[in-house]
C-alpha cells in the first residue's frame, strides 16, 4: 500500500532495465516478482510492522526489493553500507534495531534478531501513524553521529510527480539521503539504477561508457579526481546528459574546468541535508555556482548569512540529540550562504569558517584558488588558533609530482598572494601524500580550531 | 640570531610591501612597527618553521603566556632572538 505508486510503475516499464548489477541487467518485472517475494518472507518470518530492522547492503538487485518490501511492511528501516563498518557498534546501540537483514556480495540475506527493545518517542509516533520509517547517521565530523528518523511516507511523496526518466550510476550511497534520492528518483520514474563495486574514477567512467549512462550525481572531490587523472579520455562519455555535484562546496575552479571538458553535459548542484531530504535547485547555469534552491514542500530564509529551511519532508527529530528546529519548524542549516535575488551559492559551513583578525575566511575560496596551480592535487584549507590574529588559515597540499618542498611552498604562497587578499593566503602550508577525502568522495578537513 | 636574519632575508624577498632591517634594534611588535598583526604572524611562523629545521625542536612562540608578558619578548630583533634562547634552554 505505501509503495503501490512505484509498483504500478514496475508494472507499466516491466520490460525495461531496471537495475544493472556486476554485469547482468534486471528487469522492472523482474524486480516486481522479488518485492512480492521478499513481501511475503517478511510475514512469515514474523517481523512486525514499526520493528526496527538494520539493512546491512548496498545497492544490489536484492537489496532494493528487500528495501521496498520493508518500506511496505512499515518497517522502521536502518541502512548501513560497509563504508560504517567501523561505527557498527556504535549505531546498533543508537538505533537498537530488532532484526539485522545483512545482503553479502553475492546478494544473498540473511536475517538474525537482536536482543534490544527499543523505546523511543519517534519510533512510537510512526508505529501510531503506521507509517515506515528512515534511520540515517548523519556523518557528523565531530563527536558522536546523530541519528536522523524519517517518516518514509514523507520521502516517498517527493518522488509521486512524474519526472524525467534516466540512466543513472549509484555514486552516492545507499545508506546516504543522497543515495536515497538518487534510488527513488530512478524507481519512481522507469529509470535505470546502474551500481558500481567501487568507486574509483575507472571503474565509474567505464560503467558509464558500458552502460549508456545519462546521469552521474557525484562529489566535488571526485569530479576533481576525473579531471586531474585525465581519465575522462579513456572512455566514450557521449551518453551523458547530467552531471549532479552536492554534499560540499565545489571549488569554482573545478567546475570550470569540468564544464570545459564536458561542453554538452548540464552541471547541476543538489542541495540537501539529512535533516531536511533533498531540495528541488536549478543552477544558473552550467559553471555557475549560483542556485535557486527550494521547490514543492520547502521553505527557505537566510538569517544572518545562514541559510534556514522548513521542509514537508524534515526528519522527525534526531534519537540521540535534542531538538534542532525551531518552535516553528525552521531548521538552520549552518551553510553559510550570499545571495543575489532569487539566487543562492554557498560559501560554506560556519564550523569551517576561519577567522582572521576578525575577517572571515570560507576554506573552499582559498582551496578553489591553490587547486589552479598545475603541481596540485588536492587542497584542504583549515583554521588554527593564534593569539595574534585569533586563527590563522593553513593550507594542506597533495603535490601531483615529488618537488622540493620549500621551494613548492613558496610558490603556493606566492600564487595565493597574488590572487587573494593577503589575509586569506595561508601561514602554514603543509605537504602530504596521504588522500584527503572520506568514503562518501568528501573533502576531510582537519577541523578549525576557535579561539573564545 | 642568524635565523632570525635568513628568515628576514627570505620574508623582504617575499612580501615586497615591507622592508626589515637586519639590526637588533629593529622593531618587530608595539610602537613603532612596520608590521601589521597579519606580516607579523608570519614572520613568526616562518622563524618557527626555520627553528625546526635547524634544531630539530617544534617551538610555539607565539603564545597566550608569551603575548602578556609586560616586556614583549616581540618588541624587538634582540629580545626576539633572547626569548629564542630561553625558550630552547627550557625544552632541552
Amino acid at each position: 500500500m505505501m509503495i503501490d505508486f512505484l509498483l504500478n510503475n514496475f508494472e507499466r516499464y516491466k520490460k525495461e532495465d531496471a537495475v544493472v548489477w556486476r554485469d547482468k541487467v534486471y528487469s522492472y518485472e523482474w524486480l516486481l516478482n522479488r518485492v512480492r517475494h521478499y513481501q511475503t518472507e517478511i510475514q512469515t518470518r514474523n517481523i512486525a510492522p514499526g520493528d526496527v530492522v538494520v539493512l546491512e547492503a548496498d545497492f544490489s538487485p536484492n537489496a532494493i526489493a528487500v528495501l521496498l518490501a520493508l518500506i511496505d511492511h512499515r518497517s522502521i528501516v536502518v541502512p548501513l553500507t560497509k563504508t560504517v563498518i567501523s561505527k557498527k557498534a556504535e549505531f546498533f546501540s543508537i538505533a537498537k534495531p530488532e532484526y539485522v537483514l545483512a545482503v553479502d556480495s553475492d546478494d544473498q540475506i540473511s536475517l538474525s534478531r537482536l536482543p534490544y527493545d527499543p523505546e523511543y518517542p519517534f519510533y512510537n509516533v510512526l508505529r501510531e501513524k503506521k507509517h515506515p520509517g528512515l534511520v540515517l547517521f548523519s556523518s557528523g565530523s565531530t563527536g558522536e553521529s546523530k541519528a536522523v528518523v524519517h517518516d518514509f511516507v514523507s520521502i516517498l511523496n517527493k518522488y509521486k510527480k512524474p519526472r524525467k526518466s534516466l540512466r543513472a550510476v549509484t555514486f552516492l550511497l545507499y545508506d546516504h539521503i543522497g543515495g536515497i534520492n538518487t534510488l527513488f528518483y530512478l524507481l519512481a520514474n522507469g529509470g535505470c539504477v546502474i551500481t558500481v563495486q567501487d568507486r574509483n574514477p575507472d571503474t565509474v567512467l567505464s560503467t558509464i561508457e558500458r552502460y549508456r549512462v545519462e546521469l552521474l550525481p557525484t562529489s566535488p572531490t571526485f569530479l576533481n579526481l576525473i579531471l586531474l587523472s585525465e581519465a575522462y579520455q579513456n572512455f566514450d562519455l557521449s551518453s551523458l546528459k547530467r552531471i549532479t555535484y552536492g554534499t560540499e562546496p565545489m571549488p569554482e575552479s573545478t567546475l570550470k574546468r569540468l564544464h570545459a571538458v564536458f561542453p554538452d553535459v548540464d552541471i547541476l548542484q543538489t542541495y540537501g541535508l539529512s535533516e531536511v531530504g533533498i531540495l528541488s535547485s536549478k543552477s544558473k547555469s552550467s559553471d555557475s555556482l549560483w542556485m535557486k534552491v527550494g521547490g514543492e514542500g520547502f521553505q527557505t530564509r537566510i538569517v544572518d548569512g545562514i541559510l534556514h529551511i522548513k521542509a514537508e519532508s524534515s526528519m522527525l527529530g534526531y534519537l540521540n540529540a535534542p531538538s534542532p528546529f525551531t518552535e516553528d519548524g525552521w531548521f538552520n542549516t549552518e551553510d553559510a550562504v550570499e545571495q543575489d535575488g532569487e539566487y543562492i551559492r554557498i560559501l560554506g559551513r560556519t564550523s569551517e569558517l576561519i577567522n582572521v583578525g576578525g575577517q572571515k575566511v570560507y576554506p573552499a575560496e582559498v582551496e578553489s584558488v591553490i587547486q589552479q596551480m598545475e603541481n596540485v592535487v588536492e587542497v584542504s584549507v583549515f583554521g588554527e588558533n593564534n593569539p595574534i590574529t585569533g586563527q590563522i588559515v593553513c593550507a594542506r597540499v597533495t603535490p601531483r609530482v615529488e618537488q622540493e618542498e620549500k621551494e613548492f611552498i613558496k610558490g603556493i604562497k606566492k600564487y595565493c598572494r597574488s590572487h587573494m587578499e593577503s589575509f586569506k593566503v595561508p601561514v602554514k602550508v603543509l605537504l602530504t601524500r596521504d588522500k584527503q577525502y572520506s568514503a562518501r568522495f568528501k573533502k576531510q578537513r582537519l577541523t578549525s580550531t576557535s579561539h573564545s | 640570531m642568524n635565523v632570525i636574519y635568513d628568515v628576514i632575508d627570505d620574508f623582504n624577498e617575499e612580501y615586497s610591501d615591507y622592508h626589515l632591517e637586519k639590526t637588533p634594534n629593529t622593531i618587530l611588535f608595539g610602537p613603532g612597527r612596520q608590521l601589521d598583526s597579519l606580516g607579523f604572524v608570519n614572520l613568526i611562523v616562518a622563524v618557527e618553521e626555520r627553528l625546526c629545521d635547524e634544531t630539530g625542536q617544534s617551538l610555539t612562540l607565539a603564545d597566550e603566556k608569551a603575548m602578556s608578558r609586560q616586556n614583549s619578548p616581540f618588541r624587538t630583533i634582540a629580545t626576539l632572538s633572547e626569548y629564542i634562547q630561553s625558550r630552547l634552554e627550557e625544552q632541552s
